[in-house]
């Protein structure tokens, strides 16, 4: 995740950020219960400290550019929504927080998670899927697919919401959210059992 | 799954659908979208209840006290997010119109929410969304449908699109105009 120059972002520029960073925080919440995984929590209670900055921040700086009683009120309403999406990150950490219950207490969770609407699973990037050392961006993991990609473990090292430059590399393993076929369709094209799409007429389309 | 697990999924999947319908809400400032968020977290309140109740109940047959545990606190967090969802829909009721900047900072944001009017010719028409897959086909996750008067909130894959239904959607910007020109029937979808 891209780190934020506070002092010179826009109270527009916060909200936007907090509001990325609450929804990739559940998923990332409920991916840590699922594969038991002690890192993403940690990565979760990173955000949660994120976001108590902005938080923070966004308060001053509407504060700031308030000048009449209407730009306050209007302000008021706008660090109410900043606060709702605080409200949702410190829920992710209060999921996270049970990483930390009894081990055998928790399989009943990842059972019931795996019926969610939208689901979180994992997959491998095989050496001879035609996704290896694409971006994100240029294959358009999330609108082909639905599938979003909220980390990738690379070796012991672990990508957080990755960006869209993100190059996907042979045996990532890629934490996504989605539904059921979305997955399949994605897992065909990670193990290089099909070629990824390719639209030939896109550019032309442009002209 | 038993009877606590099931409702402990309809807590969670409702929570998600209540956040992106309060964005929704605010992004259209629609008020009647807001409300509805706001009957739901009436809803998941007593539902939280009934499970942490329920887990109590069932430490007594099963003495498995972690467990109960674990769900009393889960519970206790997606309601958190539903909480969360109702505190931006009543910036939608309470105000007249939102402030322009929390409307551009959604817009701006990784997941954008959009939505698009079903036109005759559309693909998407008298089918259902399982069906055509819409999701992992556009991209796009639909929250809700406005047909005639009437919301539909949370469809699932046995909702049927109909000429003139109004698709509200979520996900990632570069989807918006696939999705849109499906609607209008401008795309065609790859595999029916």
């Amino acid at each position: 995740m891209e780190k934020y120059d506070l002092t010179h972002a826009t109270v527009r520029e916060m909200l936007t950020e907090m509001k990325d960073i609450s929804e990739i925080m559940v998923d990332l919440a409920y991916a840590s219960i699922m594969f038991d995984s002690e890192e993403t929590a940690e990565e979760v209670k990173n955000l949660e400290a994120d976001m108590e900055e902005l938080s923070k921040n966004i308060r001053i700086k509407a504060m700031l550019s308030a000048r009449t009683h209407k730009d306050a009120t209007k302000l008021s309403s706008l660090l109410e929504v900043a606060s709702a999406s605080r409200r949702i990150s410190n829920a992710a950490g209060d999921i996270v927080k049970l990483i930390e219950c009894e081990v055998d207490k928790r399989p009943f969770l990842s059972f019931i998670l795996r019926e969610a609407e939208e689901k979180i699973k994992r997959l491998v990037l095989n050496d001879g899927s035609d996704m290896v050392g694409r971006s994100i961006d240029e294959l358009a993991v999330e609108s082909e697919t639905g599938m979003r990609i909220i980390a990738i473990k690379r070796g012991k090292r672990w990508i957080y919401d990755p960006e869209d430059e993100t190059k996907l590399k042979a045996g990532d393993t890629l934490i996504v959210r989605g539904t059921d076929d979305g997955y399949d369709i994605l897992r065909t094209h990670a193990s290089g059992e099909e070629k990824w799409p390719v639209y030939p007429d896109e550019e032309t389309e442009e002209d | 799954m038993d009877q606590l697990d099931e409702m402990l999924l309809e807590l969670k999947d409702t929570s998600e659908l209540m956040i992106d319908l309060a964005y929704s809400s605010l992004l259209y400032n629609n008020k009647e979208i807001a409300e509805e968020v706001v009957l739901m977290e009436e809803m998941l309140d007593g539902l939280a209840n009934d499970i942490q109740r329920q887990a109590i109940e069932r430490v007594v047959q099963d003495r498995d006290e972690g467990k109960a545990f674990t769900i009393i606190k889960l519970a206790a967090a997606v309601e958190e997010i539903s909480d969360a969802a109702m505190q931006i829909a009543m910036v939608t009721i309470m105000d007249d119109e939102p402030h322009p900047v929390i409307r551009l900072s959604i817009k701006d944001a990784d997941t954008i929410i959009t939505l698009a009017e079903v036109k005759d010719g559309s693909d998407l028409v008298g089918r259902t969304l399982g069906k055509m897959r819409l999701a992992s086909q556009s991209g796009m996750w639909v929250v809700a449908i406005k047909r005639g008067r009437k919301y539909l909130y949370g469809p699932d894959k046995s909702t049927r699109l109909e000429i003139g239904d109004v698709v509200i959607s979520r996900g990632p910007p570069d989807a918006e105009k696939y999705f849109q020109d499906l609607c209008f029937g401008k795309e065609r979808l790859e595999e029916l």
